[in-house]
C-alpha cells in the first residue's frame, strides 16, 4: 500500500466547475417554480377544460374558494386558510362535501371515503343544500373576522370536464341566492388554437 | 472555487501527508466536488419531479345580483338563444320583434364565433341567452363560452334555464 501511495498517478482530471454552474443555476430555477403537493391540503383531482380566452386572467394567489366538481357529481368546498376551515368545518384541514341532486348519494359516502376511484385523506364534512349555503357565507364571514375585514374569498369553480351542466347550474342558483354573484372558472390553456 | 495545482489526486494519510508539506511539495486546495454534485443532482432531480408548470387561468363569470331593480326588459329582436343539447349540438334562434322566435337553426362549432360575430354586426344590442341541457357534460359550457368571449362582441350573456319546451324546440331541430 505505502508504495502504491507514493507513485504519482497520470489521472484524469475532470473540471467540474462549469457542470456544478449549470445544475445550480436549474436548481434554483426549480426551486424557485415548484409548488408543493403536501398531502393534508391534497387538491381533487380533475381534468379541467381547456379554453383560449384572450384576456390572460390568472389564478389569484390567495383568499381563494375553490368548488371542485367531480365527475361523479359530488362538489367539493376548500378554502386556501386554514383558521377559517377549523373555525367552520372543526379541522385545518377539512373539506364541505355537497353532493346537488338529492336523488343519489355523493360518491364520497357509497364508497366509504373514496374521492375519484382514490382514498381521501383529508376530513370531510357533508353537507346538504342548506348547510352548503350556509357554510359559503360562514366562510366568507370567517375570513372577515379573521383579516379585520381586509380580505375577501374569490370563488373559484375547478369543473371535472366530464360534469354534467346540471351541477353548476344549481351551484349558480345558490350563488345568486348567497349574493356571491361574482365567480370564475379555472381552466387550462388550450395548447392548440383552432385558428 | 479555486482550481487545483496539476498533481494527481492525493490520497495519502494525515501523516504521511505532513512530511510530504515539510518536504516543500507545492500545496494544491483540492476540493473533491463529486459528493456535492451527486447532493444537488438529486435535489434537482426532486424539483424537477414535484414542479407542475401549467399555471391554469380563469374565467370571470358576473351573475345578475337578483334584485327586483335588477330586471330589465329586453326587446325580442336583440336576443340570440343559444340551445345546447344533451350531446352538445349547437342551436342558435333569433328572437323576433314580436316576442316569438325564429327557427333553430345548427351551428358547428368552428362556425360559432363567425356567426356571433356576423349577427353582432347586424344587431350591436345583441344579448344571449344561453341555454344549456342539465345533462350537457361541463366541457361544452366552457367552450361555448370561451368561444363568446373569444369573438369581437360586446360580451352580454346570461344563463337560463332550459325548459321543457326548448328541449321540444331541440328534440324538433334534430336532437
Amino acid at each position: 500500500m505505502k508504495k502504491a501511495r507514493s507513485i504519482k498517478k497520470p489521472g484524469v482530471n475532470i473540471d467540474m466547475t462549469p457542470l456544478v454552474d449549470v445544475i445550480m443555476l436549474l436548481l434554483t430555477f426549480f426551486m424557485l417554480v415548484a409548488t408543493f403537493k403536501v398531502e393534508s391540503t391534497e387538491a381533487i383531482d380533475v381534468k379541467l377544460p381547456e379554453s383560449v380566452v384572450t384576456d390572460t386572467t390568472k389564478l389569484p394567489e390567495k383568499d381563494i374558494m375553490t368548488l371542485t366538481l367531480t365527475k361523479a357529481g359530488d362538489v367539493f368546498l376548500d378554502v386556501d386558510n386554514y383558521k377559517v376551515k377549523e373555525k367552520v368545518f372543526g379541522d385545518p384541514f377539512g373539506v364541505g362535501l355537497f353532493h346537488p341532486d338529492s336523488t343519489s348519494k355523493s360518491e364520497y359516502e357509497t364508497t366509504g371515503g373514496n374521492v375519484g376511484g382514490k382514498p381521501f385523506k383529508r376530513k370531510v364534512t357533508i353537507l346538504n343544500r342548506a348547510q352548503f349555503e350556509k357554510a359559503l357565507v360562514d366562510l366568507r364571514v370567517a375570513l372577515k373576522n379573521e383579516t379585520n375585514g381586509k380580505s375577501d374569498f374569490r370563488i373559484v369553480l375547478k369543473g371535472d370536464m366530464e360534469t354534467d351542466y346540471g351541477i353548476v347550474e344549481d351551484l349558480m342558483a345558490i350563488f345568486k341566492a348567497t349574493k356571491n354573484t361574482r365567480f370564475a372558472l379555472v381552466t387550462d390553456v388550450k395548447s392548440d388554437s383552432k385558428e | 472555487m479555486a482550481g487545483g495545482g496539476f498533481d494527481a489526486p492525493d490520497s495519502g494519510g494525515g501523516l504521511h501527508k505532513q512530511k510530504k508539506y515539510k518536504k516543500g511539495k507545492r500545496i494544491g486546495v483540492r476540493i473533491d466536488m463529486t459528493p456535492m454534485v451527486d447532493v444537488i443532482m438529486l435535489l434537482l432531480t426532486f424539483f424537477i419531479l414535484t414542479t407542475t408548470l401549467n399555471t391554469p387561468q380563469i374565467m370571470q363569470i358576473n351573475l345578475p345580483k337578483g334584485d327586483e331593480s335588477d330586471k330589465i326588459k329586453v326587446d325580442m329582436g336583440d336576443v340570440l338563444y343559444i340551445r345546447v343539447s344533451e350531446t352538445g349540438k349547437v342551436y342558435f334562434s333569433r328572437g323576433l320583434s314580436d316576442g316569438t322566435e325564429a327557427a333553430p337553426e345548427t351551428i358547428t362549432f368552428n362556425d360559432m364565433k363567425g356567426k356571433i360575430e356576423a349577427i353582432y354586426a347586424s344587431n350591436p344590442k345583441l344579448l344571449i341567452l344561453l341555454k344549456f341541457d342539465r345533462k350537457m357534460k361541463y366541457n361544452y359550457m366552457v367552450d361555448i363560452l370561451d368561444e363568446i368571449n373569444r369573438a369581437a362582441i360586446e360580451k352580454r350573456y346570461s344563463f337560463m334555464k332550459m325548459e321543457d319546451a326548448d328541449k321540444e324546440i331541440v328534440t324538433k331541430a334534430g336532437g
